[in-house]
């Protein structure tokens, strides 16, 4: 799978100045399956608004995204369904999780469409999170940082061709990043899959192919 | 994915449902009970009007002061006799006969009292008689005359008259055995004849007096000198009791009958009202009803809309979002219909009990267009409901 930007800027970007942007307004951005992408930018650059396009949760851009050639604008309510089953994951700035669920029950509401992961899975990857004694506890009264984790091993339940994490380390400390983007990384080398990562701008220390600036 | 019910199950309104629910049942229960009982009434009523009894209605003038004088005619006239045949509702018109000729009877038996009393005879074909007996003919020549009386004169003297006088009560079946004897009178003195009389039946559709048709025309011809008088009543059959414009036409004309037959055809017609008026009620209740539901589940799924929205982002279909509405839809209707069903079938058998007591035969179970109905309304509304889920549970997703 590739993902090709043409042209592409969300509209509420095109008042401000786009004009070093590595992404908005290029001829043509290409990301490709395999590789790490990390996508640094200051608050309020679009980063967000970037992989929610891909995502397909916004429209409201112009130009073009192609996905193996083909027009995003143009898939179907089924394609989109099908897609965040089986080809796309997203961790979530916002984290998206529900807070009367317990930990592993908000993992379990994902792999339960995916079937993706046994128990045993589940449990093996928090441990290297360092949230397995966390898992039955209620997602609200976890700290953020527990928060964030939950939602990155979430999203690691499920098929992907690209992952798309949404500044997923905010408030995670600097030994536990490294531990969760190891095991991102382990993953999607698993399943051959793109990663887009989304930052700001203190991410020096993590290893990517790709670093661009939006 | 029982935590998507967790979920999704958390936000509804409780208050909502039940009312939904209960709401829902009750217009269920009235309209089925409906439903049902106007079946069993319907095919009542079409038994009494093609099977055993089309309305027999006795038709006189009513009588005036005229009359009384002799300056009226009490009789009817060919014409009003050939006007009503020609009415629509008139399906067969008789004119009753009387005797033309003085009638008495008395006893002559050691075991009873002396008896004596003027008579009148009075016939119509035997096709309006309501009592069937083998002892109902008579043939020229024959020394007994059948007779029917009205039940209501055994019930007078039964019930009325021997407990006051002291005198024993009579059944039937001993009051066909006794003969009394009749007396013919012609004109002139001498001319007479004696008969036996004997009362075979008892009618509870014609209060007079009965004889064969036979007998009485040819005791007429044998024995009567009244002037030639127009029948004083009329036998009128009608298919269909129920037409308001029987009554209507009698009133017009000045006719009078005894009411009671047509009251009960006016209940029939109230009866046809009142629960077309249940299934009005019933109709609305259920549309009330189900707005309610489809209401409260669409406040369900407003109230989730973040969380739909979220389990969207997470990959989830807006079908697998729309499942705990949906079977929370059909827990509900098949509440609904497993119990409208049975607090019908247990209204039923009540009802059967009770009009069992009335000799109205009632199906004490549920007819099977209750069960297609009921089955029938439930699925449409759930395929209402369902819709609705899926529009709006799809409006939030992207």
């Amino acid at each position: 799978m590739t993902i090709r930007l043409e042209k592409m800027i969300p509209l509420p970007m095109l008042e401000q100045d786009t004009t070093d942007s590595g992404i908005w307004e290029q001829e043509s951005v290409l990301f490709e399956q395999g590789k790490h992408y990390l996508v640094e930018a200051p608050s309020g650059k679009g980063k967000t608004s970037l992989l929610s396009i891909l995502y397909g949760l916004r429209s409201d851009y112009r130009g073009t995204v192609y996905l193996d050639d083909q027009d995003i604008s143009q898939f179907s309510w089924k394609k989109w369904s099908r897609l965040r089953k089986e080809g796309f994951s997203f961790i979530f700035q916002g984290l998206e999780l529900f807070d009367n669920l317990t930990a592993r029950e908000n993992i379990e509401l994902k792999n339960s469409i995916t079937g993706q992961c046994s128990p045993s899975r589940i449990t093996e990857m928090a441990s290297q999170l360092g949230i397995e004694s966390f898992l039955n506890r209620k997602a609200g009264i976890l700290s953020f940082g527990q928060q964030q984790r939950v939602a990155i091993l979430r999203a690691l339940c499920q098929p992907f061709s690209y992952l798309f994490a949404d500044e997923c380390f905010s408030h995670i400390d600097s030994q536990n990043r490294e531990l969760a983007y190891n095991l991102i990384r382990g993953e999607c080398e698993r399943q051959g899959a793109g990663l887009i990562l989304t930052s700001l701008n203190n991410t020096e220390d993590l290893q990517t192919d790709v670093r661009i600036r939006l | 994915m029982k935590h998507l019910y967790r979920i999704l199950w958390k936000d509804h309104s409780r208050t909502h449902l039940v009312w939904a629910f209960l709401g829902t049942l009750a217009g269920f229960v009235l309209l089925l009970a409906g439903i049902q009982f106007y079946t069993d009434l319907r095919s009542i009523l079409a038994e009494n009007r093609d099977l055993l009894d089309p309305e027999y209605i006795v038709i006189n003038k009513k009588v005036n002061i005229g009359q009384t004088f002799g300056l009226d005619r009490p009789g009817f006239t060919e014409e009003e006799i050939e006007e009503l045949r020609r009415q629509p509702f008139a399906d067969r018109v008789a004119p009753f006969v009387s005797n033309a000729f003085p009638v008495s009877g008395y006893t002559e038996n050691e075991r009873f009292p002396d008896f004596y009393t003027e008579l009148f005879f009075e016939a119509i074909p035997d096709e309006f008689i309501d009592v069937k007996s083998e002892d109902w003919q008579w043939d020229q020549g024959e020394e007994t005359i059948p007779i029917i009386i009205p039940q209501d004169y055994l019930n007078l003297y039964n019930f009325g008259f021997a407990p006051s006088q002291g005198l024993p009560q009579i059944p039937k079946g001993v009051i066909s055995m006794i003969n009394f004897r009749i007396r013919l009178k012609g004109q002139g003195a001498g001319n007479y004849d004696d008969f036996s009389g004997r009362i075979v039946g008892f009618s509870n559709r014609i209060h007079s007096i009965l004889v064969p048709l036979e007998f009485l025309q040819w005791a007429n011809g044998r024995y009567g000198y009244f002037e030639e008088s127009s029948p004083s009543k009329i036998i009128l059959v009608s298919k269909d009791p129920t037409d308001p414009s029987i009554i209507r036409y009698l009133d017009e004309k000045g006719y009078d009958t005894i009411r009671e037959k047509l009251k009960s055809s006016r209940m029939n017609i109230i009866l046809k009202f009142i629960i077309s008026f249940l299934v009005v009620v019933a109709g609305i209740i259920i549309g009330l009803s189900f707005l309610v539901f489809l209401l409260s589940l669409q406040l369900m799924i407003s109230r989730s809309s973040e969380k739909i929205r979220r389990l969207n982002k997470l990959g989830y279909h807006y079908l697998e979002i729309s499942r705990p509405y949906v079977a929370l839809l059909m827990i509900l209707l098949a509440g609904v219909a497993g119990f409208s069903f049975l607090i019908t079938s247990i209204l039923t058998k009540q009802f059967a009990r009770m009009a069992g007591e009335w000799n109205l035969d009632i199906a004490t179970s549920l007819h099977g267009i209750i069960y297609g109905t009921g089955m029938g309304l439930i699925l449409i509304i759930a395929a209402v409901n369902v819709a609705a889920i899926l529009v709006n549970t799809r409006k939030l997703c992207h």
